[in-house]
């Protein structure tokens, strides 16, 4: 059984459509990249995974189970989480409250007595996530005033707080240096190995190292899916997408 | 009991019922008109504001008040109506765009509130700066010579400077109408009320069309309040509660939306002149929940955009 | 873990009880005092919903005015005793807080501001209208000098150390509901509420419960003032009042704790104080505001805080010998 499936799922928005009956599979495990040129619907699909956005047509399931319209904030506890990108982060929070209030939402919302301090499981949690995504150092630190690159390491860190089965991550080196990206391609890889990750990626090295799997949508239709040998040596796939060799 | 012809018979708040002439009936009809004049420039000013620059400009008032204060001291200096009512606006809008530079602008890309907020605390500095160059009584104000009097109309009579209000809300409607449609920076305006971050991306020079536009925005309420002066004197206080009534004309209209303004100002002009026949004090709360009403079963206003 | 928020919290509660106990021997007369925690009572409620949840409500004096008069109304003409009084405040305001919360909510932004506005303004229409039952313009009056527990509240000093202890009370409470996990949701909300929904919360109710926590400070707020002043003036719901509590956020600082006392002493002292040299108060609250706006977005008390904070986050740097990569 695959862990997500998607079945003739369309988004318009008026006259434009933006995701095309698209039928998406992944298997548990699998580290699967969509790549495409801009404006071929990735980001509006994830959106559609996550809630965000009300299909127009099309089902979705999560582990067998339908979750076409399940509200975005019931998402996480699925057992989906998801990353932006453009950062999406707390500004004004520190490093550990970002992580800590993900957390929290997977445990707790409405306890007024308590004070989060004393939360253990909750503080455990988020400190083995910021070891994970080796931000640690910087827990007292205030987002807003991360550099870029490990704003995007704690972009994931929120997501990873609902202890996803499933991890969404939308161009995860937006904006990153080279040193930067190599980090990042390490861990993911690393995350790979509990997770089932789909990551939406231009870095080409990137994707051809790391995936398994690739599928290239174009103007919100799948195009083509295969290993990264097959794509690389598709005729459409190279005629509409070249140049975004990095 | 009336069945009287050509009266209307209406219930008053206090039980009875009063009977109102269609006449008297018609002409509160088209005083409501001309106070929709009103509310559309207004609100139209509101909207354009908002719409561009997501700005909530609660100033709006007081700058309709500094519009009637601005009209009858020149008036007091110079005497011709014609030429103040055109110089007032402009000075305000001036005024406008100084406080957008100054202001307004060092605080895009801080909190959304913000503005909002300077703008409250731009209400309390000109009421009492109005306060204390004219005194806390107003000044009063009247018609000029020229716009006296009735104008016949072939099945009624009607006050001359209300038609007179009416034909320049409707002059400026159409001229706003072609600014937005047919000129290059209204081209810019309409842009950037859909999606602000492209046309900013697209390397216009952004900020000043919101300068420009927020000056034109405040020069139409300053119209406004010059419109009326003449019929209903000044108060310093005038502007505030108008710009409660603005907003809710701009929300029923659909922030944004300029038909909506046009729309909405009529309906509330109407509404407000209707209820003053036979329950005056519910004039205000009534539009108050006519926009309650609009806000919880529309996205976002009669013409709005969510 | 964020310990200079939470320490933030905890030292502004500290340093202010004994402010507060002596507060009546500093102000120019005792009433002020007690007007002082009424309005830092009222603000630290709406501190809450705007400071901390980020929704602007103007429409807040609805439970300023539901908690005068329901308080009021009760003792004037029922003779209900202070108790009784008091419950039927808090209510009001935890009803009214439901209903107009959870219609106006439906709206974000703007519109969610001016849905409050409407509901205070029905409020003050009817207010003003039923006469026979509120006293309409004159506002409602006759009440009586209470003496709970043999505490004078005749006398300033008895009454505000009554108004003392509910603010303390409150304030504290406050205090554990901003440290708890319901305070960081409504936390995470305003600093990004889509981000806060991805993460699994349901900001709809988060909102409701703010808005409705906030009301409450705002219903006893106006019971204290029903009290203290013994006349309920029909303006407790107008526009105005929300305001007066507006720009005792800002000036004391939205987000911090003990911003609302701060503000309102500085309302107040303007207010009560150069209303007798220059009669022009109001421009000097207008100029005020509009200064902290452009240039003390945080407020006094806020101010504070970051230069603790920033002291705090550069120690924190100082002893991180580690460079992340490219930065």
């Amino acid at each position: 059984m695959n862990l997500l499936e998607t079945k003739g799922l369309t988004k318009r928005f008026g006259g434009l459509t933006a995701v095309d009956r698209v039928d998406f599979q992944v298997a548990k495990g699998e580290l699967r990249a969509i790549i495409g040129p801009n404006g071929a619907g990735k980001t509006t699909f994830f959106n559609l995974i996550a809630g965000r956005l009300p299909p127009t047509e099309g089902r979705i399931w999560f582990k067998g189970e339908d979750i076409t319209h399940v509200p975005p904030y019931e998402i996480p506890r699925r057992g989906i989480g998801r990353s932006y990108q453009i950062t999406n982060i707390f500004p004004k929070l520190t490093v550990f409250e970002n992580v800590r209030v993900a957390v929290q939402a997977m445990e707790t919302t409405f306890n007024f007595w308590r004070d989060v301090r004393s939360l253990d499981s909750i503080n455990r949690r988020t400190t083995e996530i910021l070891e994970r995504l080796k931000i640690l150092d910087q827990k007292d630190v205030r987002a807003a005033n991360l550099p870029h690159g490990l704003q995007r390491h704690l972009e994931i860190g929120i997501a990873l707080a609902s202890h996803p089965e499933l991890l969404l991550l939308d161009e995860p080196t937006a904006g990153m240096t080279k040193e930067e990206t190599e980090r990042m391609m390490e861990l993911i890889d690393e995350l790979s190995k509990g997770l089932t990750i789909v990551l939406v990626e231009h870095d080409m090295r990137f994707v051809m190292s790391v995936s398994k799997k690739i599928t290239v949508l174009h103007e919100g239709r799948i195009l083509a899916e295969g290993r990264p040998e097959e794509i690389r040596s598709n005729e459409e796939v190279q005629r509409i997408y070249l140049g975004k060799q990095k | 009991m009336g069945e009287r012809p050509g009266w209307v018979s209406l219930p008053s708040h206090e039980g009875e019922v009063i009977h109102i002439s269609v006449h008297a009936f018609l002409l509160q009809a088209f005083i409501g008109l001309s106070l929709g004049s009103i509310y559309v420039m207004m609100a139209s000013g509101l909207s354009l504001i908002f719409g561009l620059m997501r700005v909530v400009n609660f100033a709006h008032g007081s700058f309709y008040m500094l519009g009637a204060y601005t009209l009858v001291y020149l008036i007091s200096l110079i005497g011709n109506f014609w030429i103040c009512l055109i110089v007032s606006p402009i000075l305000i809008g001036i005024l406008g765009i100084l406080i957008e530079v100054g202001g307004i602008r060092p605080l895009y890309g801080t909190e959304e509130f913000n503005p909002l907020l300077l703008t409250l605390g731009l209400n309390y500095v000109f009421v009492d700066i109005i306060r204390i160059l004219f005194g806390l009584g107003g000044v009063g104000s009247s018609i000029p010579k020229e716009l006296n009097g009735m104008v016949n109309l072939g099945f009624m009579m009607f006050p001359k400077y209300r038609f007179f209000m009416i034909l320049v809300g409707a002059a400026v409607v159409f001229l706003i109408w072609l600014f937005i449609n047919r000129t290059n920076i209204g081209l810019v305006v309409r842009a950037g009320t859909k999606d602000n971050e492209m046309v900013q991306m697209l390397g216009i020079n952004v900020r000043l069309v919101w300068t420009l536009v927020f000056g034109l925005g405040i020069a139409l309420a300053a119209l406004s309040g010059a419109l009326i002066a003449p019929i209903t004197g000044t108060i310093p206080e005038m502007g505030m509660f108008m710009v409660i009534e603005a907003f809710v004309v701009v929300v029923i209209g659909g922030m944004g939306s300029f038909a909506g303004s046009i729309v909405a100002g009529v309906l509330v002009g109407e509404v407000i002149a209707i209820t003053n026949l036979f329950y005056p004090q519910a004039g205000t709360v009534a539009i108050f929940i006519l926009m309650a009403i609009i806000l919880l079963t529309t996205k976002a206003g009669l013409f709005g955009e969510g | 873990m964020n310990r200079s928020i939470v320490r933030a919290v905890d030292w502004q509660f500290w340093i202010s009880i004994p402010f507060l106990i002596i507060l009546p021997f500093l102000t120019p007369y005792q009433a002020i005092a007690t007007n002082i925690l009424i309005v830092g009572l009222f603000a630290t409620g709406f501190n809450i919903l705007l400071g901390y949840t980020g929704q602007l409500s103007f429409g807040h004096a609805s439970f300023y005015g539901l908690g005068a008069y329901t308080a009021g109304l009760l003792i004037v003409r029922l003779h209900a005793p202070l108790g009784i009084a008091l419950l039927a405040a808090v209510v009001a305001a935890t009803i009214a807080g439901l209903v107009i919360g959870y219609l106006s909510l439906r709206r974000s932004d703007v519109y969610f501001s001016l849905l409050t506005l409407a509901f205070s303004q029905i409020f003050y229409f009817l207010a003003f209208q039923l006469r026979s039952l509120t006293g309409g313009d004159d506002g409602l009056r006759g009440i009586p000098v209470f003496k709970p527990f043999g505490i004078d509240l005749g006398k300033p000093l008895g009454m505000y150390y009554l108004a003392f202890i509910f603010f303390i009370v409150m304030s504290y409470l406050a205090r554990v509901i901003l440290r708890s996990p319901l305070g960081k949701a409504m936390r995470a909300v305003k600093e990004n509420e889509d981000r806060a929904i991805a993460c699994g919360f349901n900001t709809q109710r988060i909102k409701l419960v703010s808005f409705v926590i906030s009301g409450i400070y705002g219903g006893l707020a106006g019971f204290l003032y029903c009290i203290h002043l013994r006349h309920v003036p029909v303006d407790l719901f107008h526009w105005g009042m929300n305001g007066e509590v507006i720009f005792v956020c800002i000036v004391g600082g939205v987000g911090t704790f003990f911003g609302p006392i701060v503000g309102a002493i500085a309302f107040l002292l303007i207010h009560d104080y150069l209303q007798v040299i220059f009669t022009r108060w109001e421009l000097v609250v207008g100029l005020i505001l509009i200064l902290f706006i452009l240039f003390f977005n945080q407020g006094i008390v806020g101010a504070i805080e970051n230069q603790i904070a920033l002291y705090r986050e550069k120690k924190a740097f100082r002893s991180q010998r580690s460079v992340v990569g490219g930065s």
